[in-house]
């Protein structure tokens, strides 16, 4: 049973559970013994939780005897970023060792909505402390050790969310949610050859999460396709009254949404130039791929300070958020003190007068920017322009508290609060994965997602799988 | 002033208020750290303080009263 249970799809994994051919509790007790045995190979892993886990598939194995679905999500197991608040005796360390022992009486409203859909919390997952809040430059900022990549142990998962991103890929769960302020779900996403979803700002309930900046901070999930990602969404979206930024509106996913129409799909211009080679031609197959579906556009966004804006509030929500923690010296306990020691004391030195001019100017770019996106269906750019780095270099150099071109779909994506899904795009000539991503107007996933799906439908990258590490 | 001292003369202000604030919990590399990180704000104050903005143009930002009951 094991190995072609191993990679399924949600949806796979739905219709064996819903007619019976698969138990909730063979699967969940799948899933366990693969986190306790492969998990600490990749650095994956914060807790496994067996107990809570197995009683869910226990009462989801009930339910669905009794003609009692739920729907498609139960009993599917997942993972979570270990910054969502769980209650009865499970630690949410933040990834942090300064938290490593830190429990909360409550669980975090996604954790609640998924666990309503029937699918257990098989473990709580390892991510770059502090979800990289404090700014980091290596993979080894991590509780648990350097997250390592399922495609190749010697590179990084990208992150923050980068137990999320190494457990999907290796097959542990089905899947996993991640959190983005700026990167954390696309970046492991491309690095790990996944499906991963950033919502718009506000779909998804923040409450239980882990704060990072209250302006841009995101959950979304990370999965096997698109089409998984829109089923998760919809599982965990909705209003919240303990978010009063969540959106009134529910959403639903409709995995044929505008099935056979054509796609206007807009190209930053210049996109590539920084791209590796591998990158670059991979995304220009991308675009051949889609032609059938798509029309391709060069554009540009007007100028304008998007890096800036974003960087500020960045700087100074995060700052705000873990102001105690700053004072008291809490950075030097971190496990890469080395560069924290630096990076969040400067946050402080921003005036309000430019945080709140910051704030001024997201209102006027979020309107240049939907101006401009209104004309397009997405825009296509590659997720990242490398593919995974080596485990124990730096992988970047420039500072939050720097400027400069960088990530302008990150900026503007992240700034405007819009949501972006990547998928992989093929391999680099070392079989380390590359992505694409689709970027749509704000509460549009449903286009975003289809794209994806049109893109999966004509490839099969996202059917690949790392092989496993010898026993 | 010329911009270029108000610049510098901004950022030693605002390195000594960290430095006043922190400087206990970091060693002198890690201060000089601190000095570059500072300096680098200047490099996004510019452009958003470059932008001049009418008084309508309000904080992208939703405060609503609470009333409990």
């Amino acid at each position: 049973m094991t190995d072609e249970l191993t990679y399924s799809t949600v949806r796979q994994l739905a219709g064996l559970l819903g007619d019976r051919s698969v138990s909730p509790v063979e699967l969940i007790q799948l899933c366990l013994e693969r986190l306790e045995r492969l998990g600490p190979l990749y650095n994956s892993v914060v807790t496994v939780t067996g107990e809570r886990a197995l009683a869910l598939a226990n009462a989801a194995e009930l339910e669905i005897s009794q003609g009692r679905h739920r729907g498609l999500l139960h009993g599917v197991p997942w993972g979570a970023k270990d910054l969502l608040a769980t209650s009865g005796g499970i630690p949410t360390t933040w990834g942090a060792a300064p938290f490593k022992d830190q429990q909360f009486d409550r669980d975090a409203t996604v954790v609640s909505r998924l666990e309503n859909s029937g699918a257990p919390l098989a473990a709580k997952l390892a991510m770059i402390e502090l979800a990289g809040g404090m700014g980091y430059t290596h993979p080894n900022a991590s509780l648990t050790g350097p997250p390592k990549n399922p495609w190749d142990r010697g590179r990084w998962t990208g992150g923050s969310s980068s137990g999320s991103g190494a457990a999907v890929a290796a097959g542990l769960v089905p899947f996993a949610i991640g959190s983005e302020t700026w990167g954390s779900i696309l970046s492991p996403s491309n690095n790990c050859g996944l499906s991963g979803l950033r919502p718009t700002y506000g779909r998804v309930s923040r409450y239980g999460a882990m704060a990072l900046c209250w302006t841009l901070d995101k959950l979304g999930p990370i999965c096997l396709t698109a089409d998984d990602c829109g089923i998760v969404l919809e599982a965990i979206s909705g209003p919240d009254p303990q978010d009063p930024s969540t959106h009134s509106e529910e959403f639903i996913y409709d995995p044929q949404f505008q099935t056979g129409r054509r796609y206007k799909i807009g190209v930053l211009k210049g996109v590539l130039e920084d791209a590796q080679d591998a990158v670059k031609q991979n995304f220009e197959a991308a675009m051949t791929i889609l032609e059938d579906v798509a029309d391709f556009e060069e554009m540009e966004f007007p100028e304008f300070p998007y890096t800036e804006v974003t960087s500020t509030i960045l700087m100074v929500e995060s700052a705000s958020a873990f102001e105690d923690f700053i004072a008291e010296g809490g950075p030097q306990n971190l496990s890469a003190p080395g560069y924290h020691g630096r990076g969040p004391y400067a946050r402080p030195a921003v005036l309000a007068t430019d945080y709140v001019k910051a704030l001024r100017l997201r209102g006027v770019m979020a309107r240049q920017v939907d101006g401009v996106m209104s004309g397009y269906d997405a825009l296509a750019a590659p997720t990242s322009m490398n593919t995974a780095t080596p485990i124990d270099e730096e992988f970047r150099s420039r500072s939050m508290t720097s400027s400069g071109p960088g990530d302008l779909m990150g900026a503007v994506g992240n700034g405007c609060g819009l949501p972006s899904i990547s998928v992989p795009s093929g391999f680099d000539a070392d079989g380390l994965p590359t992505g694409i991503q689709f970027m749509s107007r704000a509460y549009d996933e449903n286009v975003c997602i289809a794209i994806a799906r049109e893109f999966q439908a004509r490839t099969d990258w996202h059917t690949r799988h790392p092989e496993e590490p010898p026993q | 002033m010329q911009p270029n001292s108000e610049n510098k003369l901004e950022q030693d202000l605002l390195f000594a208020m960290v430095k006043e604030k922190y400087g206990h919990l970091l060693t002198e590399e890690q201060l000089e750290g601190v000095r570059a990180a500072v300096s680098g704000l200047r490099d996004v104050f510019h452009p958003l303080r470059a932008i001049r903005l009418t008084n309508d143009v309000e904080p992208f930002t939703n405060f609503r009263p609470f009333r409990g009951d």
